[in-house]
């Protein structure tokens, strides 16, 4: 048995490359650089659609892509359990698709940002998080202008167990200076109601090879080898 | 302007009389409109470098010297071979006079050029760093706004193309009020391949050549003469000269290009930048020793009814003209068709040497290919200015204040805060190379995937210490640029200049310009530095005030590193270590920022090089890298060496325990010793057990380096052994006024 993994390239993606080569060369999964024009789900087992400026989000981040007939493919494996990551780009995407409740709005700074910070982990139950321990904090760069969180639906999202990482302190405190961008509760990324797509803000690409980390750390990594292990577990 | 009778009528050209006769004389009759249309823009300034060429001609042999060096100056970008099969592209421009009057699409475009410049020699662009200057920000609003949508341009460009920002340099300066500098740089990586099947030149006859790209409309039209003239008042109404970018088309086509050139048919490559598909098709079949025959119906224009003039001489951003094998057509068509990229087959190469336009049946370009690029060259005059005696005689005055307060002044000044404000909004990840980030060394360090190997880059230089010496100026700059990329551990390997001067024609101007030249020519020959590639950027000068810019010859070195374990950083690590000066301090106020920030002055003695020591010191360096010795390395810069061990303990909340009674070889003032800003030193964190064999080796390759005092624990610098008082700073207070600076001046 081997699992494919599928990096879907839209127009003005730019982290396809970089989820490729830590897919390929740092977890060591079979996985293919795919044009969302010719994206069949049949051949692959999860999905990731990376970041960037799709279409150049010129309209909205992630509106024209959400409208990709890659989109309609990767519906078939949300409704069948197969695991979906939006990352940054990926996951205004998946959240104009409506894979995902909510809206990222504009940061509040109205700025660009890009730095280091760190997440907690609240929801380890998912296809990306189960080799994490909840209450976790991971190392991880944020690169984004809409990345604000906000949903009318906080409660609901609560009780669904939907909040699957928020923005803390090194110790795994909520303050507000550890929110980067003011986002709704220090939100960083949510999951469907399945618990097998998630989308996040932040970039695990990134934070996967301690040569890259100011802290010499690898989290980012374990999102890609929780995914793994989740597809072993539904093949089995 | 100048008015010349062209075929019975009257027309207004930008080039003088004489030129115009030596187009007649060229053809042998007179031009059509179209024609003249492209001599007036391949001869402006900016495309020729008429002024400049005389002097770049010191620039020329680096490809002849230096085995590793594959494209030199002239090229679109200089090329150097880093081993393991890999090539560097990197280069460096400006684009100054765009920026000042529309700052965000001036700013961003300059990104969009730089990166078709690297793009077009076959590689992949992988960074971008961005050297500027603005008038002073404090209480002006005019320079908040240029620098504001300036950082906006540049961070929307790159960070949508998904091109790592990772350095830059920023002064400010009453002297770019008026004429702020946007210069670019970006740097490329492919394989040796890739860069040989994509040389700038059509030299097959019966290829094809294909626009691709953003399709060709009548904005940034004599945007070239445009840039080679003073701004004036009159600039604002220049304002459709300023292209629109499209960082969306322009990932589109690096993608596109990419993949058509790994495709191995296409056989020339050229971007369409100043001068537009004039420049493109006359330089492919220049330089190709070919023709072509280009029919202009086939371009895809933006707005009906352009005429053949607009389409030959629009600057339309987003453009790429390929050379391309006749048998592999269908195959880079279809490349192009799946990236949805416009393009269109304009025409095809040939023997005759000419290059013909057709527009319909109309022949309305017959030229000989090469003829637009055999622009004439001005010998211009030059002369020191009489006000350089009076500015370096400027002694400097006794101190007021005390020296706690001057440190804390000058920490909080504009060009020695931090400049997080600028950074933090660029992507400087993207790619998954950056191991050493903004912030973290004096240079951005990119690791190449695949090998074990690191490259560093730099850029800048004083533009203060050029105004009073542009010579020791442009050295002092190189051997600041250098030394950072040493400090994360890196050998330079090549050198590219922005040259950013006042109006040539005014000999005062063209002095600083020729002595920069000249300094960086025998900086570079002494230290075995090749130059690879140079842009020059005149006429940044007011035509109001008649106020020029400081000189601002902009250096960007890329240095290498091979191995993990010799990349290093800037922060001190650990309490306890020793803290070393390497290099002496001698008096060298002159244009320094203590100057400026304390006392309000400009002139004084600025830093000289001396190109021997700093060559032994370098060495040295490099003997203390092999032996591992040193944990953190930092080059002294603006403020003097306090301000370098203070950024030092920033990162990890460590203070110093200095003693400075053993370094005073020179017997000099406190704020001499303290603020003076001689260039060549270096902070490094060693070791107590290594300093014994440190000092060893100094004294085997006879340089001077003392042991300033030991890293503490606590967040405070204390310092003793200065003529009038100890002196105690507190760290935490230092940051915040080190961080607050540019945020303060900005978010408001």
């Amino acid at each position: 048995m081997t699992i494919k993994i599928a990096v879907i390239q839209f127009p003005g993606a730019n982290c396809d490359l970089d989820a490729v080569h830590v897919l390929r060369n740092v977890v060591g999964v079979d996985t293919s650089l795919v044009w969302h024009n010719h994206f069949k789900e049949a051949n692959f087992d999860g999905v990731i659609l990376p970041g960037g400026f799709s279409f150049g989000d010129y309209l909205r981040a992630g509106i024209i892509a959400a409208h990709s007939p890659a989109l309609d493919e990767a519906r078939i494996m949300l409704k069948d359990g197969r695991p979906i990551l939006g990352i940054c780009n990926g996951f205004q995407i998946l959240i104009e698709a409506e894979f995902l409740p909510g809206a990222l709005l504009q940061n509040e700074s109205l700025k660009f940002v890009c730095k280091w910070v760190n997440i907690k982990v609240i929801n380890n139950r998912t296809a990306f998080t189960h080799k994490m321990k909840k209450d976790d904090v991971l190392a991880i760069p944020i690169a984004h202008g809409e990345g604000r969180y906000y949903t009318d639906n906080l409660k609901e999202l609560e009780e669904n167990d939907q909040i699957v990482f928020k923005y803390s302190t090194e110790d795994g405190s909520f303050k507000s200076e550890a929110n980067p961008t003011g986002t709704l509760e220090n939100i960083a990324g949510i999951c469907n109601i399945e618990q097998n797509c998630v989308g996040l803000m932040p970039h695990p690409e990134r934070a996967s090879e301690s040569i890259l980390s100011p802290k010499q750390t690898t989290h980012g990594r374990i999102f890609f080898e929780s995914m793994i292990d989740f597809i072993k577990r539904r093949l089995t | 302007m100048t008015k010349v009778k062209l075929n019975g009528e009257e027309v207004s050209v930008e080039m003088p009389k004489e030129e115009f006769e030596k187009v007649k004389e060229l053809l042998n009759r007179e031009p059509t409109i179209t024609e003249l249309g492209g001599f007036d823009v391949m001869w402006s300034e900016h495309c020729s470098y008429k002024s400049s060429r005389p002097k770049l001609k010191l620039f020329e042999d680096a490809e002849a010297n230096y085995d590793y060096v594959l494209a030199g100056p002239g090229e679109d970008a200089g090329v150097i071979d880093i081993g393991d099969g890999y090539a560097l592209a990197f280069r460096i421009e400006s684009h100054n006079h765009p920026s000042a009057i529309e700052p965000y699409h001036g700013a961003a475009t300059g990104i969009g050029g730089i990166i078709r410049d690297v793009l077009c020699m076959g590689v992949r662009p992988i960074a971008l760093l961005d050297p500027l200057r603005f008038g002073r920000l404090a209480g002006n609003s005019h320079a908040q706004w240029l620098f504001k949508y300036v950082v906006k341009g540049i961070a929307d460009y790159g960070n949508c193309t998904g091109i790592p920002t990772i350095g830059g340099e920023v002064e400010f300066d009453d002297s770019f009020e008026n004429n702020c500098l946007v210069n670019v740089a970006c740097i490329g990586l492919g394989t040796i391949e890739d860069f040989k099947h994509a040389p700038s030149r059509a030299y097959n006859p019966g290829d094809y050549i294909i626009l691709m790209g953003g399709s060709t409309g009548r904005d940034g039209i004599h945007g070239v003469t445009f840039a080679s003239r003073t701004l004036t008042e009159m600039s604002e109404a220049d304002r459709p000269a300023v292209q629109i970018g499209d960082p969306f088309t322009k990932k589109m086509i690096i993608e596109a290009t990419l993949e058509a050139v790994k495709t191995g048919y296409v056989r020339g490559l050229k971007d369409l930048g100043g001068g537009g598909l004039t420049c493109a098709t006359s330089e492919l079949t220049g330089d190709g020793n070919t023709g072509a025959n280009i029919e202009l119906r086939k371009v895809f224009t933006a707005e009906p009814g352009m005429t053949s003039y607009e389409i030959m001489l629009s600057e339309s951003q987003e453009r790429m003209a390929f050379i391309v094998k006749p048998e592999g057509l269908e195959t880079v068509l279809n490349v192009f068709r799946k990236y949805e990229v416009a393009h269109a087959v304009i025409g095809k190469t040939d023997d005759s040497k000419v290059l013909k336009v057709f527009d319909g049946d109309e022949l309305v370009v017959n030229i000989p290919a090469k003829a637009l690029s055999v622009s004439p060259t001005f010998k211009r005059q030059e002369k020191r200015p009489d006000y350089l005696d009076q500015l370096l005689a400027q002694p400097t005055p006794e101190p007021s204040k005390q020296i706690e307060e001057i440190i804390e002044m000058l920490i909080a000044s504009e060009n020695i805060c931090s400049k997080e404000w600028i950074y933090r909004q660029y992507d400087h990840e993207v790619g998954v190379r950056s191991v050493v980030k903004c912030g973290d060394g004096d240079s951005g360090v990119l690791r190449i995937i695949g090998t074990n190997k690191f490259i560093a880059a730099s850029v800048g230089v004083n533009s203060k210490h050029c105004y009073l010496d542009p010579y020791e100026g442009a050295k002092g700059g190189l051997v600041e640029i250098c030394g950072n990329v040493i400090t994360t551990g890196a050998k330079p390997m090549a050198m590219v200049n922005c040259c950013n001067f006042g109006n040539p024609e005014i000999p005062e101007s063209f002095w600083y310009f020729s002595k920069a030249v000249e300094g960086m020519n025998d900086f570079c020959r002494s230290l075995k530095i090749p130059i690879v590639g140079g842009n020059v950027s005149f006429y940044n000068e007011d035509e109001v005030t008649k106020t020029a810019i400081k000189a601002t010859p902009q250096i960007m070195i890329v240095g290498l590193i091979e191995g993990y374990e010799n990349v290093i950083t800037l922060p001190f690590k650990k309490a306890g270590n020793d803290i070393l000066i390497l290099g002496e301090t001698k008096a060298e106020l002159g244009g320094s920022e203590y100057h400026s920030v304390i006392h309000g002055i400009e002139g004084g003695i600025p830093p000289k090089v001396d190109e021997d020591k700093i060559k032994v010191r370098w060495d040295f360096i490099s003997a203390l890298y092999d032996k591992k010795f040193i944990k953190a390395n930092h080059d002294v810069n603006k403020g003097g060496f306090i301000i370098t061990i203070a950024e030092m303990c920033f990162k990890n909340k460590l203070g110093a325990d200095l003693n400075l009674s053993r370094y005073n070889a020179n017997d000099l003032r406190d704020d001499e010793l303290l603020f003076s800003e001689t260039v060549g030193r270096f902070i490094i964190e060693t070791e107590p057990a290594s300093l014994n064999d440190i000092l060893l080796l100094a004294s085997e390759f006879k340089v001077s380096v003392t042991k300033l005092g030991v890293i503490l624990n606590q967040p405070k610098i204390l310092i003793k052994g200065l003529k009038n008082q100890e002196i105690s700073l507190d760290i935490n207070k230092l940051k915040d006024l080190y961080d607050s600076t540019i945020p303060r001046l900005m978010d408001i």
